[in-house]
């Protein structure tokens, strides 16, 4: 019996080894450091959490078939520039487009998701349609997406956005940041998926065994271009959500969020080699990274030194990830 | 150096990557790396890892040149890489309908 518990204990401390031990950082700064444990900085840690949410939420997905999306980072990028050529000032010095008024700031959210979306499609396709495998197939699309990028700015930094578009950073309901809540909504709208319908089944049967899925009846193809086509959309997203907040924008924007989303989903459960993962598991990836990368701050860690830190949470997260994989087996 | 990586780095990062990937494929002769531990068996994995690798290799010169392009002309970059990614993904389809799944 005690041979059990003991197991039991082990697998528990080797599953949520990470999750642990960053959780004792944060007690540790915390306690040492002065100023970490207020609201202002607890809204600080959720102001971040919320795009990179988003960024994870949509790989997520991906993630959950087996698969993986890199061209994440190019996608928030282009969104971000998207966005900020529609919703400069009039009177701004050096606008993008000189004598377009800016456009609505609701219109111009879905019409970036719209454009993220085609192209996520795209990459969907090929990855279902031409069996080119997602690592590939994603890489190609982050390189069209950044030269696109490149051609539709011309390299140009972006800036003097409309008062309605910094407001979304900026703005609050009910003393909480409207980014906060956009990232609560599409985690919301991301469960309901997940969970309650047929398209989120769907994701979880191509995860655990394409074929097997195929040979039931599982739209393999269709969800596979949905879920990417989904995912590229919340990039999009989670593009516009950043320039609002920076107050700006280049085709450099969201460098390297791919990475760290894919090491946030490990990190909270969501198993590289497909089949398991949950919103919630999103969520504690994303929480347990700013946090870390907080308190690392709180710290003075020096910020290249912090890079190396994240690194070996990254490799430590996903090592124990493969390790639950190959005992599962 | 810094003008170079921010202006080419994504094709260079890309080329290296799939560098890598290809020649790991075609010598070790096996597609594990590129389909995930998890994915399904192929008909022929050694004939599937040495033309998946060269397509690969094609690719990879494919992000060099338009590294290259990059700083003579962006939009002969793009259709440069996305007629290449078009032309690998069609091969690499028949590719899979021989050898893979």
């Amino acid at each position: 019996m005690s041979n059990i518990n003991q197991k039991k204990m082990k697998d528990f401390l080797i599953n949520n080894g990470v999750i642990i031990v960053m959780f004792i950082l944060v007690i540790y700064t915390g306690f040492t450091a002065d100023n970490f444990f207020t609201t202002n900085n607890f809204m600080n840690i959720l102001m971040n959490m919320s795009s990179r949410l988003v960024i994870a939420l949509g790989i997520a997905g991906c993630v959950i078939t087996a698969g993986c999306d890199l061209s994440a980072g190019r996608m928030i990028g282009f969104g971000g520039c998207i966005a900020g050529t529609l919703l400069q000032r009039i009177d701004y010095s050096g606008k993008f487009f000189p004598d377009m008024e800016p456009l609505n700031v609701f219109v111009v959210a879905l019409l970036v998701m719209l454009i993220c979306a085609a192209f996520g499609s795209i990459t969907g396709f090929f990855i279902a349609y031409l069996h080119v495998p997602p690592f590939i197939a994603t890489l190609a699309m982050m390189e069209i997406v950044y030269g696109i990028a490149m051609i539709y700015t011309n390299a140009t930094p972006l800036g003097g956005y409309v008062k309605e578009y910094t407001d979304v950073a900026g703005g609050k309901f009910l003393g909480i940041n409207y980014l906060i809540w956009i990232a609560l909504i599409v985690a919301a709208i991301t469960w309901f998926i997940f969970n309650m319908t047929r398209h989120g089944k769907y994701m979880y049967a191509i995860g655990g065994n394409a074929q097997a899925a195929e040979v039931a009846g599982v739209p393999v193809k269709a969800t596979l271009i949905l879920i990417y086509m989904k995912a590229a959309a919340m990039y999009g997203l989670a593009g516009f959500m950043l320039g609002a907040k920076a107050g700006g924008a280049s085709v450099q924007l969201g460098y390297g969020y791919e990475m760290e989303a894919i090491a946030a989903c490990t990190i909270g459960g969501v198993s590289v080699t497909g089949g398991r993962g949950k919103v919630s598991s999103a969520i504690i990836g994303v929480a347990v990274f700013e946090l870390l990368k907080v308190a690392l701050q709180y710290m003075g860690v020096d910020a290249n030194a912090q890079y190396i830190a994240i690194g070996i949470v990254i490799f430590v997260a996903i090592s124990l990830d493969i390790r639950k994989y190959i005992a599962r087996k | 150096m810094g003008m170079i990586l921010e202006q080419a780095g994504i094709p260079l990062i890309m080329f290296v990557i799939c560098l890598i990937c290809g020649v790991r494929m075609i010598i070790m002769q096996e597609a594990g790396s590129i389909r995930g531990k998890n994915a399904g068996p192929l008909k022929d994995e050694k004939e599937y890892a040495k033309h998946g690798g060269v397509l690969l290799l094609v690719l990879a010169v494919a992000s060099l040149v338009m590294a290259v392009l990059m700083f003579i002309n962006v939009y002969a970059a793009v259709v440069e890489f996305v007629v290449c990614t078009i032309v690998v993904s069609i091969l690499w389809k028949k590719m899979n309908d021989k050898y893979g799944a």
